[in-house]
């Protein structure tokens, strides 16, 4: 998993988020639930005292103490019913104090204050005990404090279950939100990722291809309607490039053909040599004009892949190898060894009169810039599931600053002895495009005055 | 432009072989089209020049040419429609179109139209004359099996040579080589026409072969002879001929 993609940062903000609000949610719940029964069990605490004092102590001149204290025991039983009950006479003399339950010890509870409090008192034996202290004045001019008592463990018991339920259901709550949101974003973003594999089938080649758009009036079709957009404006651009192209070519080829011609009958009619050598010098660049210009739009009809598809399967390592044959005259001119190394059948599909303007190009630059004596190695073999074909010399090399640049248009190394050649600087680019309409690259590894090799991978035909 | 038409006539009657045969330039580009008809004339063919579709079209439907050489791009109806109609009106004349634009699929298309050969601009007029002279020679007498040269004999069909009765061992391609250059003897040949016919296309950006199997043709057969055979042409092509080299 990506963990830099949209879709998880926004499940990891939610699910934080989320988490927080919960955590905050249960804090506050367990606060307020615990004041909420605390207070509860206050008010019914001093309510009983309250009831001590009003039914039991506002007699207490008629009945005695003894008999307060009976009732006391009688009415309310604390020991039974797990109640702190403590009637103690305003000066310190414990008139009743309430025994052990099965719950809790008040033995040793420190007495209250004066005046009405309640409190929470930790016992000896741990437990927690709520207490409150009523100061009651009777008619009789005596002041009783009588002190109410309830355990906490209730309360603590509720809390701590509260605490149990929020541990157990919240990460499970939050498990499933995240769960729903990652399939839920992964939904949303489901045409973003659709959209990025067709974009990135879109080449030059199939610029009338449009990627997919659903109408879902969201942001997500107003980027696929803005990517299309852009695919129409490159498509408009490509085609007014290649238009301009076409018309270029017509323009210049008219005036190319009258020049031509009218040099061509002028050598024919003049009979002074140093004449004629001129206007063959002038024929000789028409010559070379010609060829840029028919160089140049070999290149744009590849690149626009409008050549017809005239692809049939053949044998590379047979063609390269004939190629290098009928060029070996080329080599022996210039005393340059040519050796071929090429094996079995290594079979492509494609334009095999391109692919063979590939090997032309590829050995001409070898035995151009390769001095006497020297050596070039054509090698073809399937390696990797790719046809490979190779071609090295051991001539005067590329500087490594222009190597980046050898495949370029018109590019030629600054070198005086790159420009003997003679040629336009557009072989290498017409390798690349023809490489490239084939589903192929090329690359290029030289070594300054050591010789360069370049490296041409073109796909296997299928069934080999 | 009609009193060309009728001069030109005038002429076709007077002169020889050539003169018997009657050609049409329809071509809007006034420069080219004139080149090619001077071209066409000095060669002593009758040449009728339209410098628009809708006259080409007149002229070619109302005379019957023996070839007509054909500009795509014109004004009025282009050349493709002209030459469908020229198909449709069952005129079987021999088609030579010229175009600028050089994409294999108009020219298959055109092919499919009835066109009988093809010439991307700009071309070499050595090649355009040899061009026409192919498609009207088509269908007439076989050539014969042995070309000659000067004291040069080629035999085609054992694709022997020998110059002053002497064999001269060639490979294959200088063979061929050799053969074009003779079989157009007087014609001065380009690099590119040479590289078309005895390579293949695949070659065209590599004239610089041609002088080196022109180099070592030359050391086999004027080795030890007076007579130079091939001539070279600064800036045009290669020449087999038999007058000394000027």
């Amino acid at each position: 998993m990506n963990t830099r993609s949209l879709r998880f940062g926004l499940i990891g903000w939610y699910a934080g988020c989320l988490t927080g609000v919960f955590v905050l949610f249960g804090v506050v719940l367990h606060q307020l639930l615990g004041y909420y029964l605390e207070r509860n069990l206050a008010e019914l605490l001093s309510r009983r005292s309250e009831q001590i004092a009003v039914s039991l102590l506002a007699n207490v001149q008629a009945t005695g103490e003894k008999y307060v204290v009976d009732e006391i025991q009688a009415r309310y039983n604390p020991a039974q019913f797990d109640r702190f009950i403590r009637l103690t006479r305003a000066g310190g003399a414990v008139l009743y104090a309430s025994g052990r339950t099965a719950d809790f010890d008040p033995s040793g509870l420190p007495a209250a204050g004066p005046g009405n409090s309640t409190r929470v008192v930790r016992l000896a034996d741990g437990h927690r005990l709520l207490v409150t202290a009523r100061t009651y004045l009777s008619p009789s001019g005596g002041a009783y404090v009588i002190e109410s008592g309830g355990p906490m463990q209730a309360i603590e018991e509720m809390l701590s279950n509260l605490v149990e339920m929020l541990l157990v259901n919240v990460p499970l709550a939050v498990l499933v939100a995240v769960g729903g949101g990652y399939y839920l974003v992964g939904r949303a973003l489901a045409p973003v990722v659709r959209m990025a594999r067709s974009a990135e089938r879109i080449t030059l080649r199939n610029l009338d291809e449009q990627l997919p758009v659903t109408r879902s009036g969201d942001e997500l079709e107003q980027l696929s309607l803005a990517l299309n957009h852009m695919i129409r404006r490159l498509r408009e651009a490509v085609e007014q490039n290649q238009r301009f192209l076409a018309d270029a070519s017509h323009e210049l080829r008219t005036p190319l053909t009258v020049l031509r011609g009218e040099l061509e009958s002028a050598v024919g009619q003049t009979a002074a040599p140093e004449l004629r050598e001129r206007l063959g010098s002038a024929l000789e660049e028409v010559d070379r004009l010609v060829k840029i210009v028919e160089a140049l739009f070999a290149i744009s009809r590849v690149e626009a892949g409008d050549a017809p598809r005239q692809w049939t399967r053949f044998d590379l390592a047979q063609l390269a190898a004939a190629t290098a044959e009928q060029m070996s005259l080329l080599a022996e001119d210039k005393g340059v060894r040519v050796n071929c190394k090429v094996e079995g059948n290594v079979s492509v599909e494609g334009d095999s009169a391109r692919i063979k303007q590939v090997v032309v190009n590829l050995l001409d630059n070898a035995i151009k810039y390769t001095p006497a004596g020297g050596c070039i190695e054509l090698s073809v073999q399937a390696r990797g599931g790719k046809a490979v074909m190779e071609v090295a010399d051991t001539g005067i090399g590329i500087p490594a600053g222009a190597l980046p640049r050898v495949f370029e248009r018109f590019y030629r190394g600054d070198q005086a002895s790159w420009r003997d050649g003679g040629g336009a600087g557009l072989g290498l680019a017409i390798v690349k495009s023809i490489c490239s309409a084939h589903g192929g690259q090329i690359g290029v590894q030289s070594v300054e005055g050591r010789g360069s090799h370049f490296k041409v991978e073109l796909p296997l035909a299928g069934g080999t | 432009m009609a009193d060309d038409w009728w001069t030109v006539l005038g002429a076709a009657a007077l002169n020889n072989v050539n003169a018997a045969m009657r050609l049409l330039i329809i071509e809007d580009e006034r420069k080219v089209a004139d080149i090619v008809a001077r071209g066409l004339r000095a060669e002593r063919f009758a040449v009728d020049v339209a410098y628009d579709g809708e006259r080409g079209w007149e002229m070619a439907s109302l005379c019957d040419y023996d070839l007509i050489i054909l500009d795509l791009m014109l004004p009025g109806p282009g050349g493709s429609e002209i030459l469908r109609r020229l198909r449709h009106a069952k005129k079987e004349v021999p088609v030579l179109i010229l175009t600028a634009r050089e994409s294999t699929a108009e020219k298959v298309e055109n092919f499919e139209a009835g066109a009988d050969d093809y010439l991307t601009k700009p071309f070499a007029m050595a090649e355009l004359l040899v061009r026409v002279k192919a498609l009207l020679r088509r269908g007439a007498v076989p050539q014969s099996s042995v070309l000659r040269a000067g004291d040069l004999e080629l035999d085609r069909l054992s694709q022997q040579v020998r110059r002053g009765g002497k064999k001269i061992e060639l490979t294959s391609k200088e063979y061929a080589l050799l053969e074009y250059l003779v079989a157009n003897a007087g014609r001065v040949l380009s690099r590119t026409m040479i590289i078309e016919h005895v390579w293949d296309q695949s070659f065209e950006g590599l004239t610089n072969i041609v002088d080196v199997y022109v180099r070592h043709l030359r050391e086999k057969i004027e080795e030890g002879h007076q007579q130079k055979l091939i001539r070279t042409v600064r800036g045009v092509g290669y020449c087999v001929s038999d007058e000394a080299e000027r």
